[in-house]
């Protein structure tokens, strides 16, 4: 067995135990975790946004809630304001938050490491105001609500969010596709020209990589992938707000990376998943439970920088009879 | 001149505030194997930067095959066929030595495809094993390359300028740090290159220098104090004076 074969099996087991969900948490009285387990997916492929910069061109964005925050508007403001359905509102959505990265990237991606993390956050600070200014657009601090159009139609059967089953399979639908995308993205000669800008600016441009073209071909891709997070999560809430522009927002993308699993595939998700878990389980009975989160965070930097994901990658390949 | 040179440098120069680290450089440069030596703070790599465009030149203009490359980029430069080493040897050091080859090789074939998978590209592949066999490590090529020794991380760099398939090729100081097998091995190896590939090496290694290049340059204070064949070069006083002038060690350089 090859580390690659184990992680694959229980990857599939993984997606198994995910689909299965909606029919196996009712027999344990459990309904309660499928929403959760959605907002885990949400938050996981917005990490994910974050770690293709980070983990994957070597860029530490703390401005993803800006795309993010696109991606709900564009979700809410399509289906409020111009009546759109559930596709045309979620590809608004997702264009506003790619067309967004790709002006913000054309500036970002000339500057790196706190440079460009600075850019990243003056770029969502901005928008961040704005949004709460432009209150006719946004509804401003009350954000936007709206009631979500239904999903598809075959004939008398109608897939509606209203229904929790349709609502999470169809999340962990589009979860599924953004990581299988990732995962081919990274096994192609683009990923290796990111994990070459990654690993070296300067020697990647001598042997013919345009690093500029490649950092902001990651940054849009990357703006996308918090876009349909976004997108997904103004969906899930039937409203879109400001508060999710923030950087504080941002931030934990990239707390959730670290935790989770820097430059790995499902790292990101793995890291979402637990925290969200910690905040939903521990922040109903103590409230400075971002202490706890904090811990974590120093416990993973200083033993196991490469996160959950790469110490378990690690450990596996230390096991007799595994080839790393 | 009925020939193009390969690489024409007019004038060129290169300030760091007041400091003339390269000063009104005129010099045609390739065609086998060409060296530039000169004392620490000649304005060797600064050159060799000018050159391969990590650095704008505060004045002159650089042609490459009678085309001006002066305003291209690093990336630009290396798509027209021009190669370089670092003197602080550079390589990705989290990825394999196949995956440094490969992707130096990719360069010259739709290197941003996002959809193709990049271990089932047989084209690059062949020409990055080839490219491994040639500097000796074909063994070493699942290991990463962080953990290569010294002398191996040289090796893989010149692999990676191989497998880009250049028309010139830059080594700075490309022996530098090796044991005296493993340079005689390189020194080897650029003698083999330079049959099929025009080199200019940057090299304090006088042995290497003068048993290698069929000519060279010599930059004192930024600026070329002489040029032409080894035998020339070795009997000029001149170059006595401007190495004798820096010490010990580089005296040393110059006679052993």
């Amino acid at each position: 067995m090859s580390v690659t074969a184990i992680n694959r099996t229980l990857t599939a087991v993984l997606l198994a135990v995910l689909v299965a969900a909606p029919w196996v948490l009712p027999m344990f009285e459990a309904e309660f975790w499928l929403a959760i387990t959605a907002e885990m997916l949400i938050w996981g492929l917005f990490a994910a946004s974050a770690n293709l910069l980070f983990g994957h061109v070597g860029l530490l964005s703390f401005g993803q809630a800006l795309y993010f925050g696109f991606g709900m508007y564009g979700v809410a403001i399509g289906v409020d304001r111009f009546g759109l359905g559930f596709w045309p509102a979620l590809g608004l959505g997702i264009a506003a938050a790619v067309a967004m990265a790709a002006v913000a990237g054309v500036f970002a991606v000339r500057l790196t490491w706190h440079y460009f993390a600075i850019i990243t956050v003056v770029f969502s600070l901005i928008f961040y105001f704005l949004a709460l200014r432009l209150k006719p657009l946004t509804g401003g601090d009350d954000g936007l609500s709206f009631a979500p159009p239904p999903v598809a139609r075959f004939g008398d059967v109608t897939l509606s969010l209203g229904d929790e089953t349709v609502q999470y399979l169809v999340i962990l639908a589009f979860a599924v596709a953004a990581f299988a995308f990732q995962a081919r993205l990274y096994a192609s000669p683009l990923g290796r020209a990111f994990a070459a800008v990654r690993e070296s600016e300067r020697k990647a441009a001598l042997l013919g990589i345009d690093v500029l073209k490649v950092r902001w071909i990651a940054f849009v891709i990357a703006g996308g992938l918090a876009g349909l997070a976004g997108a997904l999560f103004a969906f899930y809430g039937r409203y879109a707000s400001a508060t999710y522009m923030y950087y504080v927002v941002s931030g934990e993308a990239v707390i959730w990376t670290i935790v989770g699993g820097t430059g790995t595939l499902l790292g990101p998700g793995i890291g979402a998943a637990l925290l969200t878990l910690v905040r939903e389980e521990l922040s109903t009975v103590w409230e400075h439970y971002l202490l706890v989160v904090g811990a974590v965070v120093i416990l993973t930097v200083v033993f196991a920088p490469r996160g959950i994901a790469g110490a378990w990658n690690a450990a596996l390949a230390r096991l007799p009879g595994v080839r790393s | 001149m009925s020939v193009v040179p390969v690489l024409e440098l007019i004038d060129v120069s290169r300030r760091f505030g007041g400091l003339r680290a390269v000063d009104g450089v005129t010099l045609s440069l390739g065609r086998g194997i060409s060296a530039i030596i000169g004392p620490n703070g000649a304005g060797k790599t600064t050159l060799f930067n000018l050159i391969s465009g990590l650095l704008p030149p505060s004045a002159g203009r650089i042609q490459l095959h009678g085309q001006d490359i002066t305003h291209l980029k690093a990336h630009a430069r290396a798509r027209l066929g021009m190669a370089r080493t670092l003197q602080i040897k550079s390589v990705f050091p989290a990825l394999s030595v196949y995956e440094n080859v490969w992707i130096a090789a990719r360069q010259r074939y739709r290197p941003l495809d996002p959809f193709g998978l990049w271990r089932r590209d047989r084209a690059t592949a062949a020409e990055a094993e080839a490219a491994l066999e040639e500097v000796g490590l074909t063994g070493c090529a699942d290991m990463a390359a962080g953990s290569l020794s010294y002398g191996d991380v040289a090796r893989l760099e010149i692999a990676m300028a191989l497998a880009q398939r250049p028309s010139l090729l830059l080594l700075d100081e490309p022996v530098c740090g090796m044991s005296p097998a493993e340079t005689e091995q390189a020194v080897a190896l650029i003698r083999r290159i330079g049959e099929r590939t025009d080199v200019v090496i940057i090299e304090h290694d006088m042995e290497v220098v003068f048993g290698l290049a069929e000519r060279i340059v010599v930059l004192a204070q930024g600026r070329v104090l002489a040029d032409g064949p080894p035998a020339a070069i070795a009997a000029d006083p001149a170059v006595q004076e401007a190495y004798l002038g820096q010490g010990e060690d580089e005296e040393e350089a110059v006679h052993g």
